[in-house]
């Protein structure tokens, strides 16, 4: 929903966050209840989120992260991307940056069970959000099990130099997660948005045609 | 001491996964942009904005006021010359990447805007006019002309001769992890983690610049993120990061960003060129006369392999008539680099498109004209050297070409050039390569070894840049010595390991295999020295099983544990070391080798009305003598294939004439394919065990270019002279033969 929307549905020369505040809409989830447009309840908090955020920076702010189950605490300046925090703040280094500009994928990871490019995505915006990167495929590595689907990378060797790898594992971990039941061609196009440069595709399609077998088996 | 590989190979030759692919796949693998030190610094060069310019001034006063700068290092003075974008001016070392990036911005540099030329085409013309370094008298380097026979000749008698334009375009490494190093001193102690093919050659650079002993320079990588041939040494960059960290004392780490990695991390040289090109009337070719030009931007570099034009087909100097020229075209870009098997596809290119416009025009399947042309074995090199490829070449790519037709089903597949019914148009094309691949000339060292609870150690300084030498490394001494991969424990890619050459050349794999094997049978024959009379056994009966020692005389065996165990609170060790000249004498013949043919089919759907080429198929039949582990091998192919379907279809350095920069300094504009762009690809290693080791990361990356240039021209019956093959390109290929194909 963009602003264009919000002045049209409440009168020129108001904006939607002052519509909101003026009818009461304050941070505190009670009052949003009682809000007069409900469908804007969320709309109203992330506004409220964007307000505060104003004041913020440019000097570091605190921060804190949900990556792989864990909770880590650093502060960086607020134009730091989620891919720099997790990278040169957190030492949470299997995101890797490659065009730091949202093409290659290298940097994918999950963001409560959605990819994003952590390049593209500040780091303050992924508070309160479940951070997952590839490491959390194999939290007690080298001990304990890994996830099926780099397992399966290592059986067919769908990687050589393996920089592009995590980010190509977190892609296709998410598109058998939202549907167990892909096909090979939904699998490829999940990961249409990375790029692989020794040139492992070949070997991640038989990667994809065991997973997917695999996957059925399991659902 | 005779080298040979085991007889009876249990491991050799079989499907391996990599052994570091469980540490890749789930990202916990450190490479060095992984690498984060305590305290360490960020570092980022300066670069200059104009392609050609004198430095006037340099003002770092308020850039060095800026909060977290700790060190500023010039590179390029005031009164010196920057020679293209992103020539190095200086560099800063900060805390924080964004202090860094603020205070990068501060810098005042005050440039003399000079002349440039960034296109070849400009350059050729500007024949008065000298833009880069060097005492030319201008861009251009003509090299002296080549004539074998007399082509003007052989053009009269000829039944067929076609003349073209064919051309390939610079393409940038694009390496995923970008160039660059982390620093850090401990007195007069360097140590660096750096993304690099040659760990020992790149702390010999660094000890020679800083004028301290080379054991007192150390370079790590443990993984390493691409190099393609662009990764030696530790550039200018890494000498910076290193006087950064010196000067702050404390680490630094300066790694490219994309568009510097890009315009700065190298690049293949372009090859355009007018191609002519006779036959008789049964398809020998008699006639190949060239006349090409390409860049290597500020480098020095030749753009193709002038003495192997014609290409394969001219192996043994066997056609008659040839006439080449070549022209080095400086312009202020980056420089050139080795990009895997440098020359050769550009010589493929510019060889076997031209092989298929005669087969055109003399109304002959390709395949059938190759067949015709195919070079023969030399019968001087089987006298004394009957495994080298010259004596074996005619019988490999004969040999090769059957199994990729097969493969491909060429025989139903292959029609006349532009046949095809429809809009969208099938196309089948094929070319074929060479490579060499030997060990390397400088030594390569292994050590093994053995410990009394039975655990085994291997240590090397040589790298994997993903090519799987890691896991040959464990194959080979798990082979040797009964064991399984997983057992080997090993210390790699560090300089200290003992004496390694860079990965270029596809040189590792056949210089590190046969160090491991001496080391591996070293450490072998001296367990069974010690442990033998505690055995009681003559160590001369004693012999490896899987898992077990046995004596061959007592019929007695016991587990490697328990023989390793008898070592008490000894070791056993083995060193290896293999060269090139070792490779070549007579007691070590089929351990290593030199020489690989092969031969790529594609496929493409070319649609006319929109000019988009998708490649549907490769099939890509490679040699490399003895396969160590057959998935790696495989991947490599597949890999060099898919490299090449990108340098065929996508990839091009496009300079702006006005700027003289690079417009694509990325990887949106700068297109590379992704999964769904791909061809499926048939692997087939054609195995030659009794030859030995030959490397196998450049050769399956030549000629696919070619050969999906070829199905193009199959397709729809008219050549797309250039690569890559864009819409446009095909769209006004098809427009000079009067419409549709």
């Amino acid at each position: 929903m963009n602003d264009a929307q919000g002045h049209n549905k409440h009168g020129p020369g108001l904006t939607r966050r002052q519509f909101l505040k003026g009818s009461g809409a304050t941070a505190a989830a009670t009052a949003l209840a009682t809000a007069p447009v409900p469908a804007f309840a969320g709309a109203a908090e992330e506004e409220e989120k964007a307000e505060r955020a104003v004041g913020m920076g440019p000097g570091p702010v605190k921060l804190q992260l949900n990556v792989n189950g864990k909770t880590l605490d650093t502060s960086v300046e607020p134009r730091v991307t989620l891919l720099d925090a997790l990278r040169n703040y957190l030492d949470v280094t299997g995101c890797k940056r490659v065009c730091d500009r949202g093409t290659c994928g290298a940097c994918t990871v999950m963001l409560d069970g959605k990819t994003v490019y952590s390049c593209t995505t500040l780091a303050l915006e992924a508070q309160g959000k479940a951070i997952k990167t590839a490491e959390g495929l194999a939290p007690d590595f080298p001990a304990g099990a890994i996830d099926p689907v780099p397992a399966a990378f290592v059986k067919h060797d769908a990687q050589q130099c393996g920089f592009c790898t995590p980010g190509f594992v977190v892609s296709m971990r998410a598109a058998l997660d939202k549907n167990p039941d892909a096909t090979p061609a939904e699998v490829e196009e999940g990961l249409s948005g990375n790029i692989c440069r020794c040139g492992t595709y070949e070997q991640m399609r038989h990667t994809i045609a065991a997973l997917c077998k695999a996957e059925r088996k399991e659902g | 001491m005779a080298t040979a590989w085991p007889e009876k190979r249990r491991l050799i030759g079989k499907k391996h996964s990599r052994l570091d692919g469980p540490d890749k796949s789930t990202g916990h693998a450190k490479y060095s942009f992984d690498v984060n030190r305590p305290g360490m610094l960020h570092a980022k060069i300066l670069r200059s904005p104009y392609a050609h310019a004198k430095i006037k001034s340099i003002d770092t006063a308020a850039a060095e006021k800026m909060p977290g700068v700790k060190a500023v290092q010039v590179i390029t003075g005031p009164g010196k010359e920057v020679f293209y974008a992103g020539d190095e001016v200086l560099a800063l070392a900060a805390d924080t990447e964004e202090h860094l990036l603020d205070a990068l911005r501060a810098v005042k540099v005050e440039y003399e805007v000079l002349d440039h030329l960034v296109k070849e085409e400009d350059a050729l013309k500007a024949t008065d006019k000298k833009t880069t370094p060097g005492g030319r008298k201008n861009n251009l380097s003509v090299g002296e002309e080549f004539t074998r026979g007399n082509v003007e000749a052989a053009y009269k008698s000829a039944a067929a001769v076609v003349e073209g334009q064919y051309g390939v375009p610079t393409i940038c490494h694009q390496c995923l992890e970008s160039h660059g190093l982390v620093a850090e001193w401990q007195g007069d102690r360097l140590t660096v983690w750096c993304s690099t093919q040659a760990t020992e050659y790149t702390a010999q650079l660094l000890a020679q610049h800083f004028k301290v002993p080379v054991t007192q320079v150390q370079c790590i990588t443990h993984f390493m993120g691409g190099g393609f041939g662009s990764k030696f040494g530790p550039d200018i960059q890494g000498i910076t990061a290193a006087e950064l960290a010196k000067k702050a004392g404390a680490p630094v780490k300066l790694m490219l960003d994309r568009e510097e990695e890009v315009t700065v991390g190298g690049n293949r040289p372009s090859a355009y060129g007018t191609v002519k090109m006779a036959a008789t009337k049964d398809g020998k070719i008699t006639a190949y006369e060239v006349d090409c030009f390409g860049t290597p931007g500020v480098g020095n570099s030749p753009t193709v392999n002038l003495q192997m034009m014609p290409y394969v087909y001219d192996l043994g100097d066997v056609i008659p008539n040839i006439k080449r020229k070549h022209t080095v075209v400086r312009l202020n870009a980056g420089a050139a680099r080795a990009m895997r098997a440098p020359g050769h596809p550009q010589n493929c290119f510019l060889t076997d498109c031209a092989v298929d416009d005669l087969a055109a025009k003399l109304g002959m399947d390709p395949l059938e004209m190759r067949l015709k042309n195919l070079p023969a074995n030399s019968t001087e090199a089987a006298k004394d050297a009957a495994l080298s490829f010259a004596a074996m070449r005619g019988d490999i790519f004969a040999k090769e070409m059957e199994i990729a037709a097969r493969l491909s089903k060429w025989k139903d597949k292959w029609h006349p050039p532009g046949a095809g019914q429809g809009v969208v148009k099938h196309g089948i094309g094929m070319a074929l390569h060479t490579w060499g691949g030997q060990a390397s000339p400088q030594p390569n060292d292994c050590t093994v070894t053995i410990n009394r609870d039975g655990s085994v150690t291997a240590q090397t300084s040589t790298q994997d840049l993903g090519t799987g030498q890691r896991t040959v490394t464990a194959l080979v001494i798990a082979e040797v010595l009964g064991l399984e991969q997983k057992d080997v424990t090993l210390k790699f890619g560090e300089s200290q390991y003992g004496r390694s050459s860079g990965s270029g050349g596809s040189t590792t794999c056949p210089s590190q295999a046969p160090a491991t094997l001496r080391a591996a049978v070293a450490a072998r024959d001296e367990l069974f020295d010690k442990v033998a009379p505690k055995l009681g056994a003559k160590k001369e009966d004693l012999a490896i099983e899987p898992g077990k020692v046995v004596d061959k005389a007592g019929g007695k065996s016991w587990s490697w544990k328990e023989v390793c165990a008898r070592l008490g609170m000894d070791q056993a060790k083995g060193q290896g070391t293999w060269t090139y000249a070792m490779s070549t004498q007579d007691d070590n013949k089929g351990v290593s080798n030199n020489g690989v043919g092969g031969v790529q089919v594609a496929e493409v759907a070319v649609d006319t009305e929109t000019g988009v080429v998708r490649c549907t198929r490769v099939v890509a039949v490679q040699d490399c003598g003895l396969v160590v582990n057959k998935q790696g091998c495989e991947s490599q192919v597949a890999g060099g294939v898919i490299m090449a379907v990108n340098y065929a279809l996508f990839e091009e350095r496009i300079m702006d004439r006005h700027t003289g920069r690079q417009v694509n300094p990325d990887m949106e504009f700068y297109k590379l394919g992704g999964i769904e762009d791909m061809p499926h690809i048939t692997v087939h290693m054609h195995d030659m065990p009794e030859r030995g080791v030959i490397g196998i990361g450049e050769p399956p990356t030549i000629s696919t270019c070619a050969a999906i240039g070829n199905a193009v021209f199959n397709a729809i019956g008219a050549r797309v002279p250039f690569a890559p093959f864009t819409p446009a390109r095909v769209l006004a290929a098809l427009a000079t033969k009067g419409g549709k194909g």
